[in-house]
This record gives structure tokens, sequence and C-alpha cells, in this order.
């Protein structure tokens, strides 16, 4: 109980100063802060549609943040997830494109989320394997597949999988409806990604706090050459980490694919994967807090759509609010650390 | 220079590690500084060079008191120091290195810097090159370009520390021809070795140091055994007879095995050892038997020769197999490699068996009780003292374990716990398997070991059965002898 | 420590309450008209997003009581995460009857928004659905015959030219960007063979496409570095394709370092002040008079659905009020050419001149136009390769 005060306390201590700094920011660009919150708070959570479009950002964000969190607890910087998503993305774009003539196309669309997540997985592991084989710093290789992926994403779609005529910023050809993840009647959210979310968070809940396997990767990441004394293999935990990592950031990206875009852009990972960063740090690399400052991020981002339409202000300090959060985070973290530090 | 030290105590906590040195070394000669590993050398030598303060003592620079606060203070009043590994900069040339460090220095030409290079390099026969990059230079020539920057900063009192680790013979002979140049220059060297023969062959006069005392001074010619004397404490009249295991079947086997790893390497390395037997490894510590314990537990692989553990090759394989096979591993590091840190004694025990929360809870519960420890369950490890952590990590050894590889295994505990930990250890794992550990202490050794191996300079010298034991002749043996 | 701490965090409590009280709707319903503009690009652009918004502004001047909602920068590389069916939505919420597109870009999700919305209208600019027919019956499509402002600019090219190479820096590859930079070629060649008399093939016309409508960094082309490679390669005019305007910025520089070069920007009015010493003049849109028509025919219920290809009005091309496509000579332009320009528009609105005539062939050596052949409007929007005589990638 204690402890959770405590958790309550910082979060809502740095809140209060990255509210509080990009208020006086506001100020000092003759805004006034209280419209602008208020656009973002009410272009957030002031619809049903525009919840629906939070959610839209929540699901791949919290599912990067869950996979980065694999990553965290192993020792290691996923910084892959872009490129890992990117992958996801592809593996699912290039079962639908396949599957589009098939006779019973619905039957695709789990296939190519398999697909993605396997892709993902795959593009992670290969990170991995670079670090442990290869000695490349995680960072490193995970930043190099992120361009490699990039490349791959713009060849894609300015070659092979190309719009008939015309090679295009906007993607591929559309699927048709029939390959859309199905939403609700009005509701551009589709309840099995919010299910397939959900659980992936009650799931990580699990291995991560309560599984034997959530512990050892715990210890690999707090100690890797102490774990080998325990008949642990350090790089099999970091391996199967950051598998589980890609996997997920896959799935986010198959989803995009398949439940938002309905085709394949170069954008498509959003930069969720350097966002979901930020998330992670900002939960203190705790599962507990994720889904809800995946929620926040999520609905900064919607919402700072309303800022230029109604305020003509820059959406992008949405983005500044972020950085605020993170960096108050840092700040909030730090003091507490020096004050233990200081007594014990 | 005329160096002379008065009384320097030093204290880390509790801990007095010098009680009241007093060293002269005169001007123009070479002084050799010889003791045990723990009698206080290093840190006799860190006051001398800025980089710890003294508790207590004066230090005087020809009959003048003075102040080494900080390594630049020293450096300034004229000391300077080689390490063992070379501290240096290696993407940079020779000359660079030469002249790095001193910016300020208004002679800091680099075409005059050059020519005091190359002077200096001739005058004590170095082979050295200013446009050379110094990271294509073998640990030796490292070694000199350090020797000749420290003449080119007019170092007058010089501290070389185990200079002739990791060097070829002709270098090694280089370094003593420049060593005696320089003393007829009148600057003092103050030698720091384990190698007896070699501080034999160069000084002038030895200080020997054991437990933070002078236990004496030597003028050459010396008497090597007189000097180990004074090294080591005295035999104890009467000493417990160890425990006699009985021999068993055959469990490890090192054959012809070498590795590089510590200091020196492990050369050549043939040994087999038996259920029942209780071995400890001697010798100074680095000189071996760190790796011969990790080769044993598969942490490290030999690069020539191979390991096998219950018959089976460890090539190839990590310490898992071993696990499986039954060995263990306690390293002497235990926060460092031993234990996890953030993680509690019931987390502890859930990667070590493998078992439900609730059986690691009941686990360390009883390990708690059993093997004194002081902590609960839920206790972090790194709150623990030292010696508790010890007791974790012995209790946390699966009691089926047929070979017990201990790095230190009693550093930190008092002498009732460490009684205690022999005596378990004794019981619960002498008779279905082998017991090897490594010791900084010759007396535990002697005490506890039914065998002995003794390593100098990466490899063993002497392996005897306990009741064969020479006192004089391992020290000996520890020391090159 | 204690007390500050709870301070703020009863401080930031009270804070998120007030942001909870701000009432949630700002639209009004005495609003006659909102409509809503989605610009791929910022709205401040000097290009092509930039024209549409004018357009906007126009619309409000022009009809009292309507009123633009508008967001820029609606791409997913800017954007992340918006989608148009999204950003449709949301208009729809804040009361917007219509709703412009502006760019080729967005038609999948146009298109997708108006079935969603059968009872807001919406048009799609440069897009084809209704031509297609895939078009929902409350999508309309818009666009500006620039070919013609593409041949002005292409002529006044051809006609200040000193060395003959004239280039065109263009964005992607489709049916609108050949198009528009085959006028600009017909227009240029036509100055350089027919007014000034000179030999054909001592004319070169090359088309760079760097791969969108702007830059973006690390993924299409830089636009700077296409351009600074044609005037190193002799190229002395260069005209802009794309939506922003690096060719003049940087003619100006050039000009700094004393060359000769001009460049002509595109889409929107006043790009020629950021350099007009640069600057032979700009073919641009003017969607007011569109924008203005649409949006009263959404007001009175009077609205069809229409393909609709607009043209200059050739009495005064650069009319505010009246023409869709206008060219503004540049300050860069001299007298003598300028006299030129004015007899070749009044040749083609005359209908006297027609560059879109045959022999001309495709770059693949095929027949696009039979001698004497006169092209139809789909064979111009349609249009399947460069021409013949033109260098650069056609797909």
């Amino acid at each position: 109980m204690r402890n959770f005060k405590r958790h309550l306390t910082d979060t809502l201590l740095i809140l209060a100063i990255a509210l509080l700094f990009t208020g006086l920011l506001l100020l000092v660009v003759g805004a006034s802060p209280l419209e602008a919150f208020g656009q973002l708070l009410s272009g957030s959570f002031g619809s049903w549609s525009r919840l629906a479009r939070v959610l839209n950002v929540w699901i791949p964000l919290t599912l990067c943040s869950l996979g980065l969190l694999y990553a965290f607890r192993s020792g290691l910087w996923n910084i892959g997830v872009e490129g890992q998503m990117v992958l996801g993305a592809i593996g699912c774009t290039a079962v639908l494109r396949w599957g589009m003539d098939t006779a019973a196309p619905q039957l695709m669309l789990p296939v190519a989320l398999l697909a993605g997540l396997l892709l993902g997985s795959l593009w992670a592991l290969l990170a991995g394997w670079l670090k442990i084989r290869g000695g490349v710093h995680e960072i490193f290789a995970g930043l190099g597949l992120n361009f490699v992926a990039m490349g791959l994403i713009l060849w894609l779609i300015f070659g092979p999988w190309k719009r008939p005529g015309i090679a295009s910023m906007s993607g591929t050809e559309l699927f048709p409806k029939a390959l859309w993840f199905p939403t609700l009647e009005g509701w551009r959210v589709s309840p099995f990604a919010l299910l397939l979310t959900l659980a992936a968070i009650a799931l990580t809940a699990w291995v991560l706090n309560h599984s034997r396997f959530g512990l050892n990767l715990k210890a690999v990441g707090h100690n890797p050459r102490a774990v080998t004394l325990y008949g642990l293999s350090a790089q099999r935990y970091m391996l199967i980490a950051i598998l589980i990592s890609g996997a997920l950031a896959g799935l986010a990206g198959g989803l995009q694919v398949s439940g938002i875009y309905h085709r394949l852009i170069p954008a498509i990972s959003s930069g969720y994967g350097y966002l979901g960063l930020l998330v992670v740090m900002l939960a203190n690399f705790k599962l507990l807090p994720i889904p809800f400052i995946a929620l926040f991020f999520a609905a900064l981002n919607v919402g700072s759509i309303q800022l230029p339409m109604m305020l003509k202000l820059d959406s992008s300090l949405s983005g500044v609010i972020q950085g605020a959060c993170v960096l108050s985070a840092l700040l909030v973290f730090g003091v507490r650390r020096l004050r233990e530090g200081r007594s014990g | 220079m005329q160096i002379e030290l008065q009384q320097i105590h030093k204290s880390f906590g509790n801990h007095h590690v010098l009680k009241g040195i007093d060293l002269r070394v005169d001007a123009g000669t070479i002084h050799g500084l010889v003791g045990e590993n723990g009698a206080g050398k290093s840190t006799l030598m860190k006051i001398l060079t800025g980089y710890l303060s003294r508790s207590a003592g004066r230090i005087l620079l020809d009959g003048e008191e003075v102040n080494t606060a900080d390594p630049a203070t020293a450096a300034a009043l004229g000391i300077g120091m080689l390490y063992q590994e070379p501290q240096d900069f290696p993407p940079l040339t020779v000359l660079e290195n030469f002249i790095v460090g001193r910016d300020s220095h208004p002679d800091n030409h680099r075409g005059r810097q050059q020519q005091r290079l190359s002077e200096l390099s001739e005058q004590v026969h170095f082979q050295l090159h200013g446009s050379d990059s110094v990271e294509r230079l073998t640990v030796g020539e490292r070694q000199q370009l350090e020797f000749l920057r420290l003449l080119g900063r007019d170092a007058r009192l010089m501290i070389l520390d185990e200079p002739t680790t990791g060097i070829s013979d002709r270098q090694k002979a280089r370094l003593f021809a420049a060593l005696r140049q320089i003393r007829e220059q009148g600057r003092t060297i103050l030698l720091v070795s384990h190698k007896l023969e070699e501080i034999a062959a160069l000084c002038d006069r030895v200080t020997i140091l054991r437990h933070g005392l002078v236990s004496g001074e030597e003028d050459a010619p010396f008497h090597i055994p007189r000097l180990l004397e004074l090294m080591f404490d005295q035999p104890p009249g009467s000493r417990a007879q160890p425990q006699q295991c009985p021999s068993g079947k055959l469990l490890l086997a090192l054959d012809q095995v070498s590795t590089a790893g510590e200091r020196t390497g492990l050369n050549g390395c043939s040994c087999r050892i038996h259920q029942g037997e209780l071995v400890g490894l001697a010798g100074l510590s680095g000189s071996g038997q760190g790796l011969f314990l990790r080769l044993a537990a598969a942490l490290q692989q030999p690069q020539t020769g191979a390991v096998s553990f219950r018959g089976i090759s460890l090539s190839g394989r990590d310490h898992r197999s071993v696990r499986r096979l039954g060995g263990t591993f306690l390293p002497a590091n235990r926060l460092e490699e031993g234990l996890i840190p953030g993680f509690t004694l019931t987390d502890h025990f859930t990667l070590a068996h493998g078992c439900s929360r609730s059986e690691a809870r009941e686990a360390a519960t009883q390990a708690i009780a059993r093997f004194n420890i002081r902590a609960t369950p839920e206790s972090r490890v790194e709150s623990l003292s030292g010696g508790n952590q010890q007791r974790l990590l012995l209790s946390l050894i699966p009691t089926s374990a047929s070979l017990v590889l201990l790095e230190n295994p009693t550093r930190g505990l008092d002498v009732a716990s460490a009684e205690w930990v022999w005596h378990y250890l004794r019981e619960q794992f002498c008779s279905q398997g082998a017991l090897i550990f490594s010791s900084a202490e010759l007396e535990e050794i002697l005490a506890v070991a039914n065998r002995i191996l003794v390593f100098f300079d990466g490899r063993v010298v002497r392996d005897l059965p306990i009741d064969q034991v020479d006192y004089q002749d391992v020290v000996a043996a520890m020391t090159g002898g | 420590m204690r007390s500050p701490a709870r301070a703020l965090i009863q401080s930031a409590a009270l804070a998120f309450i007030c942001l909870l009280a701000v009432p949630a709707a700002f639209g009004s319903d005495r609003d006659a008209l909102i409509f809503g503009m989605l610009l791929v690009g910022p709205h401040n652009d000097h290009g092509w997003s930039q024209a549409h918004y004018e357009g906007g502004r126009y619309v409000e001047e022009k009809l009292p009581g309507s009123r633009m909602i508008y967001i820029d920068k609606v791409n997913p590389a800017d954007r992340p995460g918006l989608t148009i069916p999204m950003v449709v939505d949301d208009l729809v919420d804040k009361g917007a009857q219509l709703i412009i597109g502006n760019s080729d870009d967005m038609k999948d999700g146009i298109r997708e928004a108006a079935t969603q919305h059968p009872e807001v209208k919406f048009i799609h600019i440069s897009g084809d659905d209704v031509l297609t027919g895939s078009a929902p019956e409350n999508l309309s499509n818009l666009m500006g015959r620039m070919e013609y402002g593409k041949m002005m600019a292409g002529f006044t090219a051809g006609l200040t030219s000193s060395s003959g190479r004239v280039a065109y820096l263009g964005p992607l590859i489709n049916e609108e960007t050949r198009r528009l930079a085959v006028a600009s070629y017909l227009g240029a060649r036509h100055a350089w063979t027919a007014v000034r008399g000179k030999p054909a093939e001592e004319f070169k016309f090359k088309v760079s496409w760097i791969g969108f409508w702007f830059n973006i960094p690390g993924v299409t082309a830089d636009p700077t570095q296409v351009v600074r490679n044609f005037f190193d390669t002799g190229y002395d005019v260069v005209l802009s394709g794309i939506d922003t305007n690096e060719a003049l910025i940087l003619a100006n520089q050039k000009r700094a370092e004393g060359s000769a070069v001009y460049a002509l920007p595109y889409d929107y009015i006043g790009s020629c002040t950021s350099a007009p010493d640069a600057c032979l003049g700009v073919p641009y849109y003017n969607w007011g008079p569109d924008y203005v028509r649409i949006a009263k025919s959404v007001m009175n219920g009077s609205w069809k659905q229409a393909w609709t290809w607009s043209n200059p009005d050739w009495k005064d091309i650069n009319s505010a009020d009246s023409s869709a496509i206008g060219f503004a000579a540049g300050p860069a332009l001299s007298a003598e050419n300028r006299s030129r320009l004015d007899s070749f528009i009044a040749d083609l609105g005359s209908g006297r001149l027609n560059l879109f005539t045959g022999p001309l062939n495709y770059q693949d050596g095929s027949v696009y136009l039979k001698t004497g052949e006169i092209a139809t409007d789909k064979q111009i929007w349609y249009l399947q390769q460069l021409l013949q005589g033109m260098e650069g990638a056609s797909k």
C-alpha cells in the first residue's frame, strides 16, 4: 500500500512538472495553456470516435512497450522495435496479398498476423544474434536493422508491390474489405485487436512477475555473469527476450496493416517503437504503469490534432509534453534514488 | 633522492592495513619491497603516489617533510610509478604518448620532444621510434615507453610494480640494465616484486612486509630462505591433521591444459582429481589458481589441452553441463559473479533449485537456520554482510554435488565461521565427491586440504599429498624457488 | 519537502479538474457552412497546400457564414498513426458538411470516409474516382487544367534559356505528373523551335523525379541536390513540379554566384516573392472560384457529383474570381518575352494553337498522336509515357 501511494505521488508529480513546463511554454508563445490542455483532453476523450482513435494508437504502442519490457528485463536495449514492427507489417502484407485471391480470405487474417509476429521476431533475433555472436552492441544492431527495414519497405512499396501504374509514398494498393480486421459498427477499433492487447498485458504480467521464466529473465538482466552459476544460459534468455520483444512489435506492425491502414505504407511503424521506449522509461521499467502511460501518450497524440485545427498551434506540443514527462520522470526517480541512497 | 617513511598507518574502517611502517630508501639505490599478498605493499605504494591518503605518519624527501596529497603533487615531487598494466593511450603514437599530459610544459615542441625521446631511448638502449603506433607495441615495449616517460619527467623516485610480468627475457635484461644505469645517475628505485631471484639479482637492500608491519630488512647479498622466513608466518608447531576421506573414482582430469587470462595464464597444467580429495590451490594471487577453477567449471575454455569431468570432455560445453554432472562453483567476487543484486534469498533459491516460490521460501528459511545467515527469506542479498553472503552461497550448493570448486571460500569469515564452513563442506561433500579450493592463506590450505597444488607464474610447480608437504619448500615454490 | 510536494499534487489535481471542465464542443450551429480542408503539406508552404488554403480563405470571404477547419501535414510521415477516415470523423463531429482532400494520396481514405458519411459531401482534388466509377455519390473530383499553366511555364523557359537545356524537377511518377511534365516540354519546345527558330536537335529537356511531392529526408531524393545537379550540367532553367520551392531558392543562390540561371516554381501565386530575380513566372492554381461554386451548391442543396477539370478564364487568366489556372509572369522575364508570352496565351485561348497535336510519339517510339490528330481530354489525362525528345523515366 505504501508502495502504491509512493508511485501515485511520483506519477502526479511527474505530470505536474511536465504540465507546468508546457504551460509556461504556451504562455511564452502567447497561447492559453488551459485552452490547449482542454483541447488535448476533449480531442482525445471527447467522443466515442476520438476514444476509438486513441485506442488505435494505444494498441500498437502498448504492444511495443510490452515487448520492450521483456528486452529490458534481460538487460537489453531493443532499439530495433521500429524495424521489427516494419517487418511485421511486411509479413502481414505479404500473406494478405497472397491470400487476396484465395477462396476464404478471412482465414488469411490470423495467418497474416502470425506471419507478422514471426517476421518481427526473426528480425529481432537477428539483432540478438549480432550481439551474442558478433559482439555488436544491440543498440547499434537495432538501429542498423531499423535502417535496413526502412530500405526494405520502401523498396517493396516502390518496387514489387507498387500500385498499378504509380509508385507512391501513399503505399501499396488498398486491400479488399474482406481483408480488413472487422470493427464494430461506427467504431473504428477492432475488438479483436483490443482483446489481443489486453491478453498480452495479462500474459506479460504473469510471465514477468509470477513465472519462473520471468524470474530467470530478471536474474539475467541483473547479473548475466552470475546466472551461469545457477545453470542458466544468459545468452539464451537474452535471445528469447528479444524474440518475444520482436514478436510483439511484429504483431503491432501486422495490426497496423490489417486493422488501421489496410495497406502497407512507408511510415507504418508510426514511430511507436521509439515512443514505446519513452513509455517504458516513464514507467520506470515496470509493467503496471505501462498501459496507462501508453494511454496517456496515445491520447496526447490523438488530441494534438485539435491544436492546429482549433487553436492554430503546432501539434508538436504533444511531443513536448511527452518529452517533458520523461525528463521530469528521470528527475523524480533520480531524486528519489538519491534520497534513498542517503537514508539507506 | 632519499625517501623516508615514518610510522605510516592506514586503516579502512576498522581494518588496520598498515600498522606503522618505517622505511628508508637511500638515493642511488635499488630497494626491494616484498611481502605476501595483503601484506600492505600496494597500499603503501598508493600512499606514496598520492592515490590514497595515509591515516598517520610522515613522508620525508631528502629530509624534508612533504605531503603527497594527490597524484599530481606526487608527480611534481618527482615520484613516478611504473604500473603492471601500461598506463598509456594505444591509439596514439609513441611520441604522442611521450608528450601527453604535459601540455603546459614550456618545452612542448614536438621536434625537441622527439629529440629528447631519442636521447633517453639511446641512453638506456631501448629501440623505440616516435612515429610508431602504441597499438603495435608489445607489453614490454609499452613498459619501456612508460619508463622513458618517467625519465623524461625527471622522476627521481621510480616505483616499479611487478615490472617483469608479461615481458620477454630479453626485455627483462634490458630493463634491468636500464635500472642499474639510472641508479648510477643518482635516481632512487623502489622495486615491488614477488620474484625473489629478481630481487636478489637487482636490489641493494630489501624491506619485507608482513601483516602491515615491517618484518625485516636485509642487505645484499641475500639469503632467499631467510627472506621467505620473514615473508611468511612460521609454521605452527602442531597442526590438526586434515581428515582423510576415502579415495575413490576419477572425477576431474586436466591434460596439458593451457589458457590465457589473469596475469599469468595457465600453462601446460595436467592433473587428476579423485573422489574423496580435498585439494587446496596455493600460490600468490593470480598465479593460475583462478583459471584452474574456472576451467574445471567450464566457465572458461582451454586454448590447448583437454578437461574432462566424470569421463566427459568439457570441450565445447558450458557451465550448465558441469552443473548437470554435479559440479558447482563459488566465485570469490560474490556480489559480482555469485549473487544477483536486487534479488531476495527466496529468489535465489527459486533460481538455484528451479522450484516454486513457496518451496524456495521454505528452503531459504531452512538455510537461514542451518547456515546461521543473518537475514530473512525476503532480504535482498546486497544488504547482507560479506560473511552472510558467503554462507548463503554455500547453502545454495546442491547437497548432491560431486565436485565443489571454491574460490577463497572463507574470505571475510571469522575463525569460528570458517571452521564451521569447513566442517560442513567436508561432512557434506568429501565422501561423495571432491572439493577444490583456492585460498590466499597458505595456513588454511595446510590445515584443511589433503592434497596441495602450488601455482607459480601460471604453472603447477608442486602437487603433493598433504602429509608430504614441507612448509619451507611450498613457500619457496610459491615465489619461484 | 513533504508539504510542497503535497501542494504540487493538489494543484495538479485541481488543474486536471479544470481541464475536464473546459467545454468540449467548440463548433457552433450558427455557421451556415463548415467545411473541412485536409492539406497534405503545411498550410504556408508557398506551394500546393497554401494555394488550397487560400482558396478556402476565399470561400470564407465570399460566403458569409462559412467557416473553414483545416488540418495540414496530413500524411503518415508527419502525423504518424493518423488516417483520413479518422480525421474526417473528427471534422464531421465538428459539423463539417463539405470536406476537401487536396492530395492524390488521400484517394483511398477519402473514398472510405465518403462511404461512411453519405450525408457529407467530399471533394478529392486531382483524383479520378468519378471517371472510373468507383466514387460514392457524395464524392466529386476537381482539378485545374494545369497543363496550360505548364505550357506557359515551359514556353517562358524555352524563350529564356540560352543553352537550350531545360530541366523539370518532378515529384513521383503518375498520370498527372507525366501530363504536366509533357505540357512543360511542349511549351518549351514550341518557344525554342517555332518562336526562336532554333534547331530542335539543340534543345534538351530532362525530367528527374525525386519520389514524392516534397522532400522527405532519407526517403526522397533531395530536391536541392537534384536542382544543383541540373545547373551544374548546363541546364539553365528549371521548372519545378513539386510542392515546395527549392528550385527557385537554389537558382537565386546560383545567380548570386554569377550564373545566369532561372527557375519557375509551381502551384501558388505568391511563390516568386522569395526570389524575384530568379523567377521567370509561376503557373498557379486558383481554387477559390471552384470552391465557392461547390460550397454554394452544398448550401443550397444543388450538389451534384462531378468530375471537373477547370479551364483558365482565357479573357483574363489571372482573374482571382473566375480563372482556375493562372500564370504570374515573374520579374525576371524580359519585356520582349513577356509580349511573346501574351500572344502565346492569346493563341492558346483562341484555339489557334494546340500543342497536343500530332505527330507526337511516346518515349519508346510508339505513336501517341498521329499527324494532325488532336488529343482528347482522356488522352491527355491518362498519358501513358513521357514523349520522345524528353529525357527521364516514364514509369
